[in-house]
């Protein structure tokens, strides 16, 4: 295995999703980093137990070559449902936002809401 | 204010590259480990009946597991619902897309297929790839694409939604109840209520097909739920 391999390819995108969080101040791009962040840790998941000549684990009797283990596979399907549902939810509360304060901006909603309080 | 706002990115920045470094330093990866998974993979298929082991390990050793992930999926899609149907609709309406020929003729050749692919990935998830969500999603979104050609409103009325939701509170239900009755009476879930067959038929796995079943009904309308709160909450697709 060289310096390149699917770990560090993820750890890489999640030092950018985790970024993009923090950084952007658009509400759907700071959506589409955490995405890339669950991206990142699906890939780190699956590619701990990668191997290069391993096969999928679905029993057959003529395999030629070992199985990878199937536990890291199970977990990431766990990781992908619950990816979706967060999203889901939180598209639902950036729409809320949006119909509120028409913008996707944070730094101006934040600024709007504080705005609101003060007088 | 711009000032600060750059002192923060690079901020954020230096600490986010000594975290990602820290992360590379920690992982000392040399490929996966020889005995990695080996109980699994020589028990696996004995024990559940199962070919395809992943599914033999969310849907048998870890079925816990997979139960509170389906309660966090019913959750997001209660929630998807509840908060969109809080106020319906915004006054201006949303220009429809012009019908056009060429996606309604692509959804009526491509739909059939598109359904049969989502149950065959559910009927055939413990043997190979697939299971309940991924068919339940592809159905879903087999749905999406009629809703497009069609106008969701017209594919909506075609299913009764207040028997669709109780359609499935009753799957989760049954699926709780699967599950947890055996643990309240102090036993294991029900694992193996069909029996477990020859490894690679249709008919093996035990519980596992019932599960699979469920769960992609579930993951079918649950999809369509959501994309169809989005939509009316939108006006039109």
């Amino acid at each position: 295995m060289g310096a390149i391999n699917g770990v560090t390819i993820a750890i890489v995108l999640f030092g950018i999703g985790l970024l993009g969080l923090i950084l952007r101040r658009d509400l759907v791009i700071k959506l589409l980093a955490l995405g890339l962040v669950n991206g990142s840790t699906i890939l780190c998941l699956v590619s701990l137990n990668a191997r290069v000549d391993g096969v999928a684990p679905i029993v057959h009797s003529q395999a030629s070559a070992p199985y990878v283990d199937p536990l890291p596979h199970a977990l990431v399907l766990s990781a992908i449902v619950i990816n979706f549902a967060i999203l889901a939810l939180a598209l639902v509360f950036v729409m809320l936002l949006v119909e509120r304060y028409h913008t996707t901006d944070s730094q101006r909603i934040e600024h709007e809401i504080e705005g609101e309080r003060i007088p | 204010m711009r000032r600060s706002s750059l002192y923060m990115i690079i901020t954020a920045s230096v600490l986010v590259i000594c975290f990602c470094a820290l992360l590379m330093m920690i992982f000392d990866y040399h490929g996966a480990r020889e005995e990695a998974g080996a109980a699994y993979i020589e028990r696996g298929a004995i024990d559940t009946g199962a070919a395809n082991l992943v599914s033999a390990i969310y849907l048998n050793y870890r079925l816990f597991d997979t139960l509170f992930e389906l309660l966090v999926f019913s959750v997001a899609v209660l929630g998807v619902r509840f908060y969109l149907a809080e106020q319906r609709g915004s006054e201006e309406e949303v220009a429809r897309i012009p019908e056009s020929q060429v996606i309604r003729t692509a959804a009526d050749l491509l739909f059939p297929p598109i359904l049969l692919l989502g149950i065959y990935l559910v009927l055939f998830g413990h043997l190979s790839p697939g299971g309940g969500f991924g068919g339940g999603t592809v159905a879903g979104t087999g749905l999406l694409l009629c809703a497009v050609a069609l106008g969701a409103d017209v594919v909506a009325r075609r299913f009764h939604e207040a028997a669709l939701e109780r359609f499935e509170w009753e799957i989760l239900l049954a699926i709780l109840l699967l599950v947890l009755i055996p643990v309240l009476l102090g036993r294991l879930p029900f694992t193996d209520l069909l029996p477990r067959g020859r490894l690679g038929s249709l008919a093996s796995g035990g519980s596992i097909l019932i599960y699979n079943a469920l769960i992609g009904i579930k993951v079918f309308i649950g999809t369509w739920v959501v994309i169809y709160s989005f939509v009316r909450h939108r006006g039109e697709i």
